[in-house]
């Protein structure tokens, strides 16, 4: 009874003109983010904290920010889907069917999806922040060095599988990304590493950067050396919904990618990322039809967006009752709100119900604002696509150009990006799918971080990974799949 | 052929151009402040820093013209955000808070810096100190620090501990702890306090030191159990918590210095303009009430004051760190 009296009293706050206008205005902002490369959720809010500071309410404040946040979990499936570009790590997986989808005319369907997608995984997941929260939180908690150590081996190997046909090349591209996430300062110990004296290179690259060249510039150098095929995409974005049959299809997909985001969500540090591999490779071996994954498989979609959407909502479960924040946006939200004289953690649903409730009672709110704000926001991005392709490459170039010099302003970063681009190329032509180098550059650091802290608590053995309840079964889960996956390949062989 | 080297050539033109413009920003100026000022933190939101710099961010409006951009930029346990202040203009424009952390006070005396953190900064003015509390988990089996020791000494096990970053003024008090206390404590650096203290919050370590701003809420929610802090003073925020010395291990430290430091080579009437606006910003009752609740103590000090004492910190941590035989492993 107490949820509910509190829900209500939530609702009570969040649906006063002020803050319905604020969620609405935080909903469109985050969505305009997510679209825009480069601009991630972390920086806008970082940009607009000052104007909270005039905000005389705290919850007034933490509503425009979660909606900046979550608004722009769903831009972020936009660029990635017209333009192969990922705004953020999260969408990388997107690109892979979203963009196959769009070559073939059913971009209007992919936007759609993705809109519904997360629609009904934003909605489930703060269901699931109403009635669990404290107890899911504790769960978040038993994630340590260890943990996430192996979770993010999950997540490695999650990503090869998107390599398409050819494990060995996925394997490469892996080594790759670990490599180039190498450059910069040690994260453990703050040494530089592989900078030869270049200043620039002392702070690593930027994953942004990495990217938007190695997928949207990568594949604009590639359409160069063509006649182009833009007159045959634009002439069947006449279908801007999905059909019933794409509904049929995606439907346990996003319910699918509902349930691994929002567990995967809570954990702080890196879950969107992972959920989102991790469903894609879900929706790939339950598939009846595998092969399409990879050539426009709408469960491909429909699937990792989810997951990304619920995570991102669930992410707030260790702010609002542990006041731990699990990822840069959210820590501008905890430090926003300690300013304001709040305190996140166990305490803020006895202190301060009216915040604690008002923003989830927004998230309901938002979420349905979003989905009537993308839907028909889809008809005019496929339109994007009308756009004559001489027109269209140089623009995307200048937004990501400005994009990668805005995260650092430094030169150098455009520069990277060029040849990140031509590497993208490069990768193109010889027939690679460039998806787990990024992602693979996204895990190194975890990956590395927890590996050298688990082995510094366990006093340097490896046991520590499998003596742990949590960290055990994964591995056990992990070698099950591998030893699967290699039986399998042998079979096939015999077979043919 | 030829019309795809026109496209090549467009898409050149469009990068160079856009390198042309972006260094061609020139800005007017007269009288200081003429546009906003970006505040460097080196470290990551929601951190003790962090809080500190937005605190101020909000009160600064009253007494400037121009805003007060906190922007962070963490990594390298401070450094990578100090360096861009380092390689900045010296205009007044580019300025640092959090001069006097780890990385400016222990870091160089156990590694080498990509810049000198005496000749290439000039401080400014000091704002807070952020004493050091060692925690452990309300689970644990000792309740105060002689007890920790005995446990230790028991167990003859190495006790783990969480601290924010690697050479930096958490590490440093935990590792001269286990020195001066004949135990073996290993420190497992995080990606700053927030990540060190949710992994000792989730129980994967034994110990554990932080700020205040960073460890009260945990301690209030009965998460952690508090054994002692680290300055020679016991700290405000906690005046029943014995300090190290108190409790018998014979060692102290500044704990971590905050102030602001602007790259070498900034005019003396800039300097002079932040002193007296941060003056301001003191002694404002909202600013006061702000850093109460974040539980930092206000230590406000001028530039020739915050820049005598930043040396004799620093010389004192070289010397506590030839003393108990501390290096980088």
């Amino acid at each position: 009874m107490d949820i509910f009296d509190g829900l209500i009293g939530g609702f009570s706050v969040a649906l006063t003109p002020t803050n319905i206008l604020v969620a609405f205005l935080g909903c469109l902002l985050g969505t305009a983010v997510g679209v825009l490369p480069g601009l991630g959720p972390a920086a806008t809010i970082a940009m607009l904290l000052p104007t909270t500071y005039v905000i005389d309410s705290p919850v007034t404040a933490i509503i425009l920010m979660a909606g900046i946040y979550y608004g722009s979990m769903y831009g972020g499936s936009t660029t990635s889907i017209l333009l192969n570009l990922p705004g953020e790590a999260a969408s990388v997986v997107t690109c892979i069917d979203g963009y196959k989808m769009a070559q073939k005319g059913r971009a209007g369907a992919a936007l759609g999806i993705a809109a519904i997608g997360s629609f009904i995984a934003g909605t489930v997941a703060v269901v699931g922040l109403t009635f669990f929260a404290p107890p899911i939180a504790e769960f978040a908690l038993k994630f340590g060095p260890p943990e996430k150590f192996t979770l993010a081996l999950v997540g490695l190997l999650m990503a090869v599988t998107l390599s398409g046909s050819s494990i060995i090349k996925g394997m490469i591209l892996l080594v790759l990304g670990l490599l180039i996430a190498s450059v910069g300062l040690d994260p453990v110990s703050g040494k530089t590493r592989f900078s030869f004296g270049v200043t620039e290179l002392q702070s690593g690259f930027d994953f942004v950067t990495l990217a938007m060249g190695v997928f949207g510039l990568g594949e604009i150098f590639y359409n160069l050396e063509k006649t182009l095929k833009t007159e045959i995409v634009t002439t069947k974005v006449g279908q801007v919904f999905p059909n019933i049959q794409d509904w049929v299809r995606s439907r346990m997909a996003i319910l699918r990618g509902t349930a691994v985001g929002f567990f995967i969500g809570i954990i702080p540090g890196g879950g969107a990322v992972i959920s989102s591999l991790v469903s894609y490779a879900m929706e790939k071996k339950v598939s009846k039809r595998p092969e399409e994954f990879g050539q426009g498989a709408i469960e491909g979609v429909a699937g990792p967006e989810s997951a990304n959407n619920a995570a991102s909502s669930s992410s707030f479960i260790p702010l609002l009752t542990l006041g731990i924040p699990g990822n840069a946006a959210i820590a501008m939200i905890f430090a926003a709100l300690l300013i304001k004289g709040i305190t996140p953690g166990p305490f803020l649903i006895k202190e301060n119900p009216d915040v604690f409730w008002g923003v989830i009672a927004s998230m309901y709110l938002g979420n349905v604002m979003l989905l009537v704000l993308n839907l028909p926001l889809v008809g005019i991005w496929v339109q994007l696509l009308r756009v004559p392709y001489r027109i269209l490459a140089p623009v995307v170039i200048l937004f990501t150009a400005i994009g990668s010099y805005s995260i650092a302003n430094q030169a150098f970063d455009i520069y990277a990006l060029l040849g990140f681009g031509v590497l993208g190329y490069l990768l193109k032509k010889l027939n690679f799918e460039p998806g787990p180098l990024p992602l693979a550059f996204v895990l190194s650091p975890m990956i590395e971080t927890s590996l050298r802290q688990s082995l510094l608590i366990s006093g340097g053995s490896f046991s520590i990974f499998v003596t742990r309840p949590i960290s055990g079964t994964l591995i056990a889960l992990l070698t099950v799949l591998i030893i699967g996956q290699v039986l399998f390949s042998l079979r096939k062989r015999r077979k043919s | 052929m030829k019309k795809s080297y026109e496209k090549i050539l467009i898409v050149a033109g469009l990068f160079f151009g856009m390198l042309l413009l972006s260094g061609g920003a020139i800005a007017s100026e007269d009288k200081f402040p003429s546009k906003p000022i970006n505040v460097i933190v080196p470290f990551a939101a929601g951190g003790s820093t962090d809080l500190l710099a937005r605190a101020v961010e909000k009160v600064w409006p009253k007494y400037s013209s121009q805003p007060f951009v906190v922007i962070n930029r963490p990594g390298g346990g401070g450094v990578t955000g100090t360096e861009v202040v380092v390689r900045s203009k010296p205009d007044g424009y580019t300025i640092y808070l959090g001069y006097g952390s780890g990385h400016d006070m222990v870091m160089p005396h156990l590694q080498k810096l990509p810049y000198d953190t005496f000749k290439d900064l000039v401080p400014v003015a000091r704002l807070s100190i952020h004493s050091i509390v060692i925690v452990t988990g309300a689970a644990s089996p000792f309740k105060t620090l002689p007890e920790m020791v005995a446990w230790a000494k028991k167990e003859n096990k190495p006790l783990t501990a969480a601290v924010s970053t690697r050479a930096g003024s958490v590490d440093i008090t935990l590792t001269s702890l286990g020195k001066a206390a004949g135990i073996n404590i290993v420190t497992v650096p995080f990606a700053g306090g927030a990540e060190a203290v949710t992994a000792l919050a989730g129980g994967h370590l034994t110990i554990g030191g932080g700020h205040p701003s960073e460890v009260i809420p945990h301690i209030k929610a009965g998460r952690f159990r508090a054994l002692a802090v680290a300055t020679p003073e016991r700290d405000p925020a906690l005046p029943d918590l014995p300090t190290m010395k108190e409790v018998g291990v014979n060692i102290a430290n500044w704990g971590s210095i905050k102030g602001i430091a602007a790259p070498a080579g900034t005019p003396p009437a800039v300097i002079a303009y932040y002193e007296t606006t941060l003056k301001k910003v003191f002694d404002d009752p909202e600013f006061k009430k702000m850093m109460a609740d974040l539980y930092q103590p206000l230590q406000y000090q001028n530039a020739a004051d915050f820049g005598r004492f930043l040396r004799e910190a620093s010389a004192d941590y070289a010397k506590l760190i030839k003393d108990l035989n501390i290096s980088l492993k």
